[in-house]
């Protein structure tokens, strides 16, 4: 934090506005940035589109049911028959499945890395990446490994720059979320489907959309309100394509709970699938959400502590404009409170990954390695193994250990870019933000490994 | 009074912050070869944060310090451990009743214990250590975190304050007023041993890393860049201390796999500068669907890995309590998934070999609708917090008035937790 950092470095303009909100200099961008940087930011914004021809959560659920079919099979025929040829066979095919999930996992968490990397707009990457952990899904589950890097591309991607209701409202109608926190087998104990079969309700996701995606775990909410949430968005499932024809998210009419429910005093009298909409829509304007989530922007893009009265211009923006993030967002560029010239945040390791890779620019990037770099360091995409996501905060990054996997990495980094000119980098990186220390340390490294290694580790690249 | 803003007056950690800072300026007028041939050979010339005791006592012994001292392991199961699937009132006509397909999904017979509670199956090495009185569980407890959120009722259950402070967990409070020392084997600090006073002198972190190490030059030159920024400064010297220490034992190829990191932890405690006590953390445990399988699977995971710590700790486990516990319970009812929701009470275990175990604590609430909490879940009928102040207060002899610096608003129990 701001007062452990050294004193000795001013950050200028454009360097707050390339490295605290965007994803760190690349080519000549802090020049660009310096003419009038907040200008500069509000050009950030703009709409993320995906490069690549990835497969959507449909194609995943079409695959995912095709290896079960596999799999059943596979296994009727070892019961059967004794030919052990054949059985190598059918193994070698649920093999090529089950590795066409992981596959298309390092490919779609490696592609949006990349593009991260590369793009002349990272400040948008930025916020998709702080709301795709706001909405944080993980690997859990052969399903989940290739559903995950789906709903930041379907549901958030999308409205990224819109009102954040709608973005709430795709995001738990998205297959992903409704899977991850069990709410496609969420039924309700009087619909017609109770009376044919055992069917329950099931918390879990309701329970998160309020602590977690909307009014924050002191936003003024009982247990009552979870259990009448969760009734509101019974049948919210997803089409099972083993057994149903079609993909994707459907409302289960006949396992909606039927009734009216009370939402946090306000009575909801909708039926079938408007009324949870209604609940969320609700939900997304509260008080309290815009306390929660302009509280957890500031705190992501400036400081630990921001100030109350950053808080409050935004939350401000936020009412007044049906909760429009790109208005929210413009109003943190344009607040004095977020240009404080010291270092504030410490990177996390995607931060870190991210900015290094664009300081240095090098010519390939290998997928796995990406991602195993990213999982050394402790955030492995869609692992956070939590839906509360990864930690924004340097207590939770800045460990013994986890420094010392910094240093290694760096270091090896500075191994595999042929020909690094550390000199070079640390003035696309940094410019002239840097302290006389780092820099004559740098320039008089033994070798040109370890001057790009110390740079990469200098206080000036870890904090933004 | 321990209070998390006023750290830098608290004489204690003044003391160490000067020992600590006299040992960094002596290593920095060494010259830089000879720096890098200590810290590399696992000395921890730059601080010692194994050892607190010998920063205050230079010139005494520091070896075996730590050896044949009562020792403490927390570990905390991240996602709230169904504690009714995993000691299981087998004298309770409710319960069946209540999980109809949970109850009879056990794939072996469950391993008895006294007045009708019985252990989930997989649990093998932790039944025998029952029979062999150095296992207690504990039924129907709860921190007294009011509602059901994962994430602040671990925060609640580390803190151990009547909020939570993120700051400030009951474990570096122990040890700061106990001057003992601790290592979480976590990639950063977890709440439980967070302080502003127990800091990276008392506290350290270490988790296996899968790159190969960095030249030894420049861990010499990055402590000079981090001259001014003391944050980075105190965890790169931490972090060499500890990799002298891993190093020397051996560079096999460490997976984070909790039977590892429990091999890893026991080694790191018993080493030449071990410490009083260690941190491990294992998640899984947000059974909400096909909760069966899945606690089979992680019940194995945890009962092998503290057969490892066990192993691993050799002599010193007739010295360690093993205590094992989660943020809260759940639901008494199994759900419309196979699984079950976010409840109140759960249970505790304490293991080790100076448990005074083979015995089962806690007194029973029943399942009763009438008996349940909100009429849903387990309800509590003790503090977490008091059983940890009762083992605090034996093991490691907290006074009355040192026990309110670590739980401010508990009071431990009289009962018999440790052999004496």
């Amino acid at each position: 934090m701001s007062e452990n950092s050294m004193s000795s470095t001013v950050i200028s303009p454009e360097n707050i506005a390339v490295n605290r909100f965007g994803y760190g200099a690349r080519g000549d961008e802090l020049a660009h940035a310096k003419v009038d940087p907040k200008k500069w930011l509000s050009s950030q914004l703009q709409v993320i589109e995906f490069s690549d021809k990835q497969p959507s959560s449909d194609d995943i659920f079409v695959a995912h049911a095709k290896f079960q079919k596999q799999k059943k099979l596979m296994k009727q025929q070892q019961k059967q028959a004794q030919d052990s040829q054949a059985q190598v066979v059918d193994k070698n095919k649920i093999k090529m499945i089950k590795n066409s999930a992981r596959k298309t996992y390092v490919k779609m968490s490696a592609a949006s890395l990349k593009q991260a990397i590369t793009s002349d707009h990272s400040v948008s990457w930025r916020l998709l990446d702080f709301f795709s952990n706001h909405f944080s899904v993980s690997t859990s589950g052969r399903l989940m490994v290739g559903l995950s890097p789906t709903l930041e591309r379907e549901a958030i991607a999308p409205n990224l720059l819109g009102n954040f209701a709608d973005m709430l409202l795709a995001v738990e109608q998205h297959p992903a979320m409704l899977v991850y926190l069990n709410n496609e087998k969420s039924f309700g104990a009087n619909s017609r489907m109770a009376k044919k079969r055992k069917v329950g309700l099931n918390e879990n996701l309701a329970r998160e959309i309020m602590e977690l995606h909307t009014l924050g775990v002191d936003g003024g909410y009982s247990q009552t309100d979870v259990i009448e949430l969760a009734k509101g968005i019974t049948g919210w499932s997803v089409i099972r394509p083993k057994k149903e024809h079609g993909t994707g998210f459907v409302f289960r009419a006949y396992g909606h709970e039927p009734g009216a429910r009370t939402l946090l005093g306000k009575k909801y009298a909708q039926r079938g699938i408007i009324q949870g909409q209604q609940m969320l829509r609700d939900l997304a304007m509260h008080p309290s959400t815009a306390k929660y989530v302009c509280s957890k922007i500031a705190h992501h893009f400036v400081s630990e502590k921001p100030p109350k009265s950053l808080l409050n211009k935004m939350q401000k923006t936020w009412l007044n404009n049906q909760g429009n993030i790109k208005q929210v967002m413009l109003t943190l560029f344009d607040a004095e409170e977020a240009w404080l010239a010291s270092p504030q945040k410490f990177k996390t390791p995607r931060e870190f990954v991210i900015s290094t890779y664009r300081a240095i620019a090098p010519n390939r990037i290998n997928d796995r390695a990406l991602l195993n770099s990213l999982n050394n360091l402790g955030q492995m995409p869609f692992n956070a193994g939590s839906p509360a996501g990864f930690s924004d905060d340097e207590s939770d990054w800045l460990g013994a250990s986890a420094l010392m996997a910094r240093v290694e990495w760096s270091s090896l980094v500075s191994t595999q870019v042929k020909r690094i000119n550390a000199e070079q980098v640390m003035a696309t990186a940094l410019g002239s933000s840097i302290s006389q220390n780092t820099y004559q340390m740098v320039i008089r490294a033994e070798s040109r490994q370890q001057a790009s290694t110390l740079l990469l580790m200098s206080p000036e690249f870890q904090r933004r | 009074m321990i209070d998390n803003k006023k750290s830098k007056n608290d004489p204690l950690a003044s003391s160490f912050r000067s020992a600590l800072t006299s040992k960094l300026e002596k290593a920095d007028t060494l010259s830089r070869r000879k720096f890098i041939k200590m810290a590399g050979a696992g000395l921890a010339v730059l601080s010692f944060p194994m050892s607190p005791a010998f920063a205050f006592e230079a010139g005494s012994k520091v070896k075996s310090n730590f050896k044949h001292k009562p020792k403490i392991v927390w570990v905390v199961l991240r996602g709230a451990l169904d504690s009714l699937h995993t000691i299981v009132p087998t004298f309770d006509a409710q319960y069946a009743q209540l999980r109809p397909k949970l109850s009879a999904s056990f794939k072996g017979p469950l391993l008895p214990l006294e007045k009708g509670f019985a252990l989930h199956p997989s649990l093998i090495n932790l039944h025998q250590w029952y029979q062999e009185k150095s296992l207690l569980p504990i039924v129907a407890v709860s921190s007294g975190y009011p509602r059901r959120s994962h994430f602040d009722g671990q925060d609640f259950l580390e803190s151990g304050k009547d909020e939570i402070d993120h700051d400030s967990g009951w474990l570096a409070r122990a040890i700061a007023v106990k001057n003992k020392s601790a290592l979480a084997v976590a990639r950063s600090t977890p709440i439980s041993l967070r302080s502003p006073f127990a800091n990276s002198e008392q506290v350290n972190t270490w988790y296996p890393s899968k790159f190969k190490s960095a030249d030894e030059d420049i861990y010499a030159a990055l402590n000079k860049l981090y001259q001014d920024d003391e944050a980075l400064k105190e965890k790169l010297n931490s972090a060499l201390a500890i990799k002298g220490l891993v190093d020397d034992n051996g560079q096999h190829k460490q997976k984070g796999k909790f039977n590892d990191l429990a091999k890893s932890c026991a080694k790191l405690m018993t080493a030449e500068q071990g410490v009083d006590c260690a941190m491990l953390e294992l998640g899984g445990w947000d059974t909400h669907n096909n909760q069966s399988a899945r606690l089979a699977r992680k019940l194995t995971e945890l009962d092998s890995g503290l057969a490892e710590l066990k192993a691993g700790l050799g002599d010193e486990w007739q010295n360690t309590v093993v205590i094992i516990g989660t943020e809260f319970g759940r639901t008494a009812k199994e759900n419309g998934t196979g699984g079950t929701d976010h409840g109140t009470a759960s249970a505790l275990f304490l293991a080790g070999g100076a448990v005074n175990g083979g015995k089962v604590k806690g007194h029973w609430p029943g399942l009763k609708p009438d008996e349940l909490f909100q009429q849903r879940d387990l309800m509590p009928t003790s503090n977490s917090f008091s059983w940890f102040a009762s083992v605090l207060s034996q093991h490691w002899q907290l006074s009355e008035q040192e026990l309110q610096q670590v739980f401010p608003h508990i009071k431990s129990y009289s009962e018999v937790l440790i052999k004496s």
